[in-house]
C-alpha cells in the first residue's frame, strides 16, 4: 500500500470498474467512504503530520457543507460553484479559528477547537431562517457540472467523487513530500528545535490548520453534492470525535491510514448495526484494542506484517515512498 | 429585585451542582494528566445505581449516597489497575482515547441494563418540598445542594492542604519524578487519585439524579459540561474548580434569563476566551 | 506544479501500470460482462421493478422500518416497533395471502445514517413499503431518495410540517400527525377555557418552533394575546431561570411544548418552583405522555394537553389495543406504540385493497389515499391533497387517581385537517 505511485493507478482502475459488478448499495457506500476519507485525510494533516490533535474538525465539514448547500439553493446549481463556496467558507473559518487556536498546544488546542466547533454548531443550529435549524438543509439539487450535464444517477456521482478523491489523495501525497510537509513533520517531532533553527512555527501551524480546514470543507461540500442534505448532527462534536477515531484506527501520519479508518468505521457501523443494537460497544472495544495493541493503526499492522513476511527479500524502495513515521504517541498532551 | 435574588440562588445551586459533578474529573486530570472521557459514564452509572437502590430496592436516599460512590470507586480501582496502568507508558493521548472507548462501551451497557427511558430519582423525603424565599418558592433540594457542595469543597480543600495524603498528592502534582525520587510510590498515588475521582463521580451521580435524571446519552452532556468547567477553572485545584463551576453556573443561569437564544454559544465562548487569554485557567498553573 | 504536468504524470503512470497489470484488467472486463447485477445495470435500466416483483412472487411483502434503536429517540423507536409487531402478530404475519416481514434498521436519529440505512433497505433487502423515522431531520433527508425510487412510504412519527407541504411527494403519506395539528388544536380551546393572556415556551428545535407557531396563530386568531415566549435549548437540564421569567401575575397560563427528558424536568421544576397551582400549564400530549408521567411523580396533576391518542380514550378499538399490548409487553402502550400499530394497520389495509399485489407504486399510493379506518385513536383517513392524516385531537387533563397520575379525555376536536401551506 505504501508504494502508492505504482499501485495507485491500478487501484483507481479497479474502483472505476466497481459499479459494473457491485450493487448500487455498495457503490453508494464506497462513495460515502471516499467523502469521509477526504474528511479523515484533512484531519490527518493536523493530527498525523503536524501533531495537533483537534476535536473540532466537524466545524469545517459543516461550514463547507452548508456553504455549498446554500450556494446550490440560492445561487446556482453548478457543482463547481458549490464546491468553491464550500472551500471559501471553510477557508475563512479556518483562518479565523486558526488565528488563535494554533497558539495553544496539546490539551489546550484540543479544548479550543472543541469550543470553537461547538460555537459553529450553535450558530448553525440557531440560525433557523438560513440553515433550517435542527431539520437541516434539504432538497439540494443533484450534481450539475455545467453545460447541461446533470448527474442524477448515483453511479455518475460515484465517478465524480472518485475523481475528486483521487486528485486529493495525489495532492496530499505530493504535499507530504514537499518542503512544507517536512517542516510540519519537524514541528510534530520537536517544535522547539524547529523554532531554534529559525522556522516561524506559529506560521507553519497556521498554514497546516488552514489547509486541513479547507480540505475538510471540500469533503463537506462533496457530502452535500452526494446526499442532497446537511443537518446539524454532522457538525456536532461527536462527528469530530468519530473522524478522529477514523484517523487513529487507520493510522495517523500515514497516507492511506485515514482512508482505511473511514472505510472500517463506515462498514462496521452499517453492517453491525443491522444485526445487533449494541454496535457502539463493538466500536468502543475495537477502538480500545487498537489503542493498546496497535497504536500505529491498521497501516501499522499492515507494515508490521509486511516486514514479518517479506523480511528475507530486500524491499524495493520506491523513490516516492512516504518517509514519515507514524505519529509518536507522546504527543503534547502534557501541554 | 426579588427575581434577581431568585436567579442568584439558582446560579449558586446550579454552580454547586456543577462542582459536585465535575470535581472528580479535575482531580484525575490534575494529577494523572489523564483526561478521563469516561467521567460522564461514571457519573451516569452513579445515577443509575442510585435509581436502582432508591427507587427499586427502596433504600433511603442517604444510604444510597453512601453505597453508590463506593461501588463506583471499586470499579474505578479495577479499571485503573487492569486497563489504565499497563498503558501509562503509551502516553497521555492513548489513555484519553482509551477512556473514550470505555465511554462507548458503557453507553451500550447502560441501555441493556436500565433501558432507554428517562429515569428520575426522588429527592430525600425531608427535602422533597419547596421553601418560600423572597416571595418565590424554591425547592429545598436546591438549597441543600449549596450546602452539600460547600461541604465537599471544604473536605477536599482540607484533604489536599492539611493531610499527609494531600501533601503526597500535591507533591505528585508539582513534580512526579521528584516525588517518586523521594520515595513516594507514585503508582499508588495514581491509583488512589483515580479511585478518588471515581468516588466523586459516583457522589455526583446520586446527588444530581433528582434534578437531572438519567437517560442514555446523558453521559456525553455531562462530559462536555465537565470539560468546560475543567478548562475554565484550571487544572487540579479545588478552588479553581469551585470558582469555575460557580462562574459557569452564573453565566448559564443569567444568559438563559437575559438572552435565551444565545445561552448555548455563551458558555462555549467563555471557554474559548479563557483558553485564549488565560490557558492555565482562572486559577491554576500549566501542567 | 501545473495541472498539465499532473495529468501527464498520472497518464503516464496509468499507461505503465496498464501494461503491467493488463491481465488483471482483462479479467475485470470478463467479470463485468458475466455479471449483470452491477450498479450500472440496475440504475441505468431501472431494473428495480423486476426484482421487486421477484420477491412478491415468493409471497412475502417486506416492510422496511427505519427506526432508531440507539441515540436520543431510542425508546420512541422501540415503542413504534412494538406497536407494529403487535398488529402483524394479531394478523399471524399474513395479509391477503402474503407473508409479512419487517426489516428494521437503526437510523440513530442521524440523517446521514438514516439515508445510508434507507439505501441498504432498498438495495440490499429490497423492501416493498417503507415506514418509520422518529426524527424529522431523517425524514427530510430521505425524502428525495424515496421520491426518486417511487417507494411507498408511510411516515409513522416525524411531524415536520413541510413533509406534507413544500416537500410533499406522491409516495409519502403520513399516518402520525403534523406539528401544526398538535399546536393548532390547543389554540382556540385555550382561549375559551384558560384565558386571554398566555406565555409560550418550547424546546428550541424545529418541532418545538412549529408547534408553538401553530398554537400562537390559532390562539391569537381566537382573540388571545401571547405575552412573551422563550425557547430553551433541546435537552436543557435546568429550567429554573426560565421558570423565574414565567412566574408573573399578568398571565393566565403557560403553553409548553416539551417531550422526553425535557418534559420530565420541565414539569417537575414547574411544580418545585411553585408555579403549579398559581399559573395553569397547558401543552402538547408529550408533556404528560404515558411513558414520562411515571418519572414526574405528582407534578403533572392539573396539566391540560392536546394529543391524537391517549390511554384514556374509551373506544372499544382502543380498549382492545391496550389489552393486547399490555398482555404482550407487560407495560402500558405509549403514544408511539399507538402510532406504530396504526401504521401497520394502514399498510395491511392497503395490501388487502390490492389483493396482495403491490408491485405498482402508483396503485399502492392510490389505494392508500382512500383508506378510512377506525384505529385506537379514532376514525382516521388521509387528505388526498397533502397526504397528511385527518384525525381527531383530544384535550386530556391529568389528575391524581389512587396515588398515581392518570390522563382523562375532557374534550374532542373532531377531524383536524392540516391546511397544507
Amino acid at each position: 500500500m505504501r508504494n502508492l505511485p505504482v499501485k495507485g493507478p491500478l487501484l483507481f482502475l479497479i474502483m472505476v470498474f466497481v459499479p459494473f459488478f457491485l450493487s448500487i448499495f455498495y457503490v453508494n457506500l464506497l462513495t460515502e467512504i471516499f467523502i469521509l476519507g477526504v474528511f479523515a485525510l484533512s484531519l490527518n494533516i493536523l493530527v498525523g503530520q503536524t501533531g495537533m490533535v483537534s476535536l473540532g474538525h466537524a466545524a469545517f465539514f459543516g461550514a463547507g457543507a452548508y456553504a455549498a448547500g446554500l450556494a446550490a439553493i440560492h445561487v446556482s446549481t453548478n457543482t463547481f460553484l458549490s464546491i468553491a463556496a464550500g472551500l471559501l467558507a471553510a477557508f475563512l473559518l479556518a483562518v479565523i479559528i486558526g488565528l488563535f487556536s494554533t497558539k495553544a498546544n496539546g490539551f489546550y488546542f484540543l479544548m479550543l477547537t472543541l469550543a470553537c466547533s461547538q460555537i459553529v454548531y450553535s450558530i448553525i443550529y440557531q440560525w433557523r431562517t438560513v440553515t433550517g435549524g435542527s431539520n437541516g438543509l434539504t432538497g439540494i439539487a443533484p450534481i450539475d457540472l455545467g453545460a447541461n450535464i446533470v448527474l442524477s444517477n448515483q453511479v455518475w456521482v460515484y465517478y465524480f467523487i472518485l475523481v475528486v478523491f483521487t486528485i486529493v489523495l495525489f495532492l496530499i501525497n505530493r504535499f507530504l513530500h514537499s518542503p512544507l510537509g517536512s517542516v510540519l513533520i519537524g514541528i510534530r517531532e520537536n517544535e522547539e528545535r524547529m523554532k531554534s533553527i529559525g522556522y516561524n512555527t506559529a506560521l507553519y501551524k497556521n498554514i497546516s490548520f488552514i489547509i486541513a480546514g479547507t480540505l475538510g470543507g471540500l469533503s463537506g461540500s462533496l457530502y452535500v453534492i452526494f446526499n442532497g442534505f446537511i443537518s446539524p448532527a454532522e457538525v456536532y462534536w461527536t462527528a469530530s470525535g468519530s473522524v478522529l477515531i477514523m484517523v487513529l484506527i487507520g493510522g495517523a501520519g500515514t497516507l492511506w491510514g485515514p482512508v482505511i479508518g473511514a472505510a472500517f468505521i463506515v462498514i462496521l457501523e452499517t453492517l453491525i448495526s443491522s444485526y445487533m443494537e449494541n454496535w457502539m460497544m463493538i466500536i468502543g472495544a475495537v477502538f480500545i484494542i487498537f489503542v493498546i495493541f496497535a497504536p500505529d493503526g491498521m497501516v501499522g499492522i499492515f507494515n508490521a506484517l509486511k516486514k514479518f513476511f517479506v523480511q528475507p527479500k530486500k524491499l524495493e524502495v520506491d523513490a516516492d515512498e512516504p518517509i514519515i513515521k507514524p505519529i509518536k504517541q507522546e504527543t503534547k498532551m502534557d501541554g | 429585585m426579588s427575581t434577581l435574588l431568585l436567579q442568584l440562588i439558582n446560579g449558586f445551586s446550579y454552580g454547586f451542582l456543577l462542582f459536585i459533578i465535575t470535581c472528580g474529573i479535575t482531580i484525575v486530570f490534575g494529577i494523572l494528566g489523564v483526561l478521563n472521557l469516561a467521567h460522564g459514564s461514571f457519573y451516569l452509572l452513579g445515577s443509575y445505581l442510585g435509581y436502582s437502590l432508591i427507587m427499586k430496592a427502596g433504600l433511603p436516599f442517604w444510604a444510597a449516597l453512601a453505597a453508590v460512590p463506593l461501588i463506583i470507586a471499586v470499579l474505578g480501582y479495577m479499571l485503573e489497575t487492569i486497563i489504565l496502568r499497563p498503558t501509562y507508558k503509551l502516553g497521555h493521548l492513548s489513555q484519553v482515547l482509551l477512556t473514550f472507548g470505555l465511554a462507548y462501551i458503557f453507553h451500550d451497557l447502560f441501555a441493556i441494563l436500565w433501558g432507554k427511558n428517562m429515569l428520575v430519582v426522588d429527592p430525600p423525603p425531608a427535602l422533597n418540598m419547596s421553601i418560600q424565599l423572597a416571595g418565590y418558592s424554591v425547592p429545598a433540594y436546591r438549597i441543600a445542594l449549596i450546602v452539600i457542595g460547600l461541604a465537599i469543597a471544604i473536605f477536599l480543600w482540607f484533604f489536599q492542604e492539611k493531610t499527609k495524603w494531600g501533601a503526597v498528592i500535591r507533591a505528585g502534582l508539582s513534580d512526579k519524578e521528584m516525588a517518586a525520587g523521594l520515595g513516594v510510590n507514585i503508582h499508588l498515588v495514581f491509583t488512589f487519585v483515580f479511585v478518588l475521582g471515581s468516588l466523586f463521580a459516583g457522589v455526583g451521580g446520586v446527588i444530581g439524579s433528582p434534578i437531572l435524571g438519567a437517560f442514555p446519552g446523558m453521559e456525553f452532556q455531562i462530559l462536555i459540561l465537565s470539560l468546560v468547567v475543567l478548562v475554565v477553572g484550571g487544572l487540579g485545584s479545588v478552588s479553581g474548580t469551585l470558582i469555575a463551576s460557580l462562574l459557569v453556573g452564573f453565566v448559564e443561569t443569567f444568559s438563559r434569563y437575559l438572552v435565551p437564544e444565545l445561552s448555548l454559544i455563551i458558555t462555549f465562548a467563555l471557554m474559548a476566551v479563557v483558553l485564549v487569554v488565560r490557558p492555565q485557567g482562572l486559577i491554576g498553573r500549566r501542567v | 506544479m501545473s495541472i498539465e504536468s499532473v495529468t501527464k504524470k498520472t497518464g503516464g503512470l496509468l499507461m505503465k501500470s496498464f501494461k503491467r497489470n493488463a491481465f488483471l484488467l482483462i479479467a475485470l472486463v470478463l467479470l463485468l460482462s458475466a455479471c449483470s447485477s452491477g450498479a450500472i445495470n440496475t440504475t441505468t435500466k431501472e431494473k428495480d421493478k423486476d426484482t421487486k416483483t421477484n420477491t412478491e412472487e415468493k409471497g412475502t411483502i417486506k416492510i422496511g422500518a427505519l427506526l432508531p434503536t440507539s441515540g436520543v429517540y431510542a425508546s420512541l423507536g422501540e415503542n413504534l416497533l412494538n406497536g407494529m409487531k403487535l398488529y402483524f402478530e394479531q394478523q399471524n404475519w399474513e395479509v391477503a395471502g402474503k407473508k409479512i416481514e419487517i426489516v428494521q434498521e437503526d437510523d440513530e436519529s442521524d440523517p446521514q445514517v438514516g439515508l445510508r440505512k434507507l439505501r441498504k433497505l432498498t438495495d440490499q433487502d429490497q423492501i416493498n413499503i417503507l415506514t418509520g423515522t422518529v426524527s424529522t431531520a431523517v425524514a427530510y433527508a430521505i425524502r428525495d431518495e424515496v421520491d426518486k425510487r417511487k417507494l411507498p412510504y408511510i411516515n409513522s412519527h416525524a411531524g415536520g410540517n413541510d413533509l406534507t407541504r413544500a416537500k410533499r411527494s406522491d409516495y409519502i403519506w403520513r399516518s402520525s400527525f403534523s406539528s401544526w395539528q398538535i399546536g393548532h388544536s390547543m389554540g382556540e380551546w385555550a382561549y375559551k377555557n384558560i384565558g386571554k393572556k398566555i406565555y409560550v415556551t418550547a424546546a428550541d428545535y424545529a418541532f418545538g418552533h412549529e408547534v408553538a407557531e401553530a398554537f400562537k396563530a390559532a390562539y391569537t386568531a381566537a382573540g388571545g394575546k401571547v405575552v412573551e415566549e422563550v425557547y430553551p435549548p433541546l435537552g436543557n437540564n435546568d429550567y429554573s431561570s426560565y421558570l423565574a421569567k414565567m412566574n408573573r401575575d399578568d398571565i393566565d397560563g403557560i403553553y409548553a411544548f416539551y417531550a422526553g427528558s425535557d418534559a420530565v424536568r420541565f414539569v417537575q421544576q414547574y411544580n418545585q418552583y411553585g408555579l403549579k397551582g398559581k399559573i395553569p400549564l397547558i401543552g402538547s400530549g408529550w408533556l404528560t405522555a404515558e411513558d414520562v408521567r411515571p418519572q414526574q411523580g405528582m407534578s403533572p396533576d392539573g396539566i391540560t394537553a392536546s394529543i391524537f391518542w391517549d390511554y384514556s380514550i374509551s373506544t372499544p378499538e382502543n380498549k382492545a389495543f391496550i389489552k393486547a399490548y399490555e398482555k404482550k409487553y407487560n407495560s402500558r402502550p405509549s403514544i408511539e406504540s399507538a402510532e406504530g400499530y396504526d401504521a401497520a394497520m394502514i399498510i395491511a389495509e392497503t395490501i388487502k385493497k390490492l389483493n396482495g399485489d403491490i408491485s405498482d407504486s402508483a396503485k399502492v399510493v392510490d389505494a392508500m389515499s382512500s383508506i378510512k379506518i377506525t384505529s385506537p385513536r379514532g376514525p382516521i383517513s388521509f387528505d388526498k391533497e397533502t397526504h397528511n392524516v385527518i384525525q381527531n385531537l383530544y384535550i386530556v387533563k391529568t389528575s391524581v387517581v389512587n396515588g398515581k397520575t392518570e390522563n382523562k379525555v375532557i374534550d374532542t376536536i373532531e377531524q383536524v385537517v392540516d391546511p397544507g401551506k
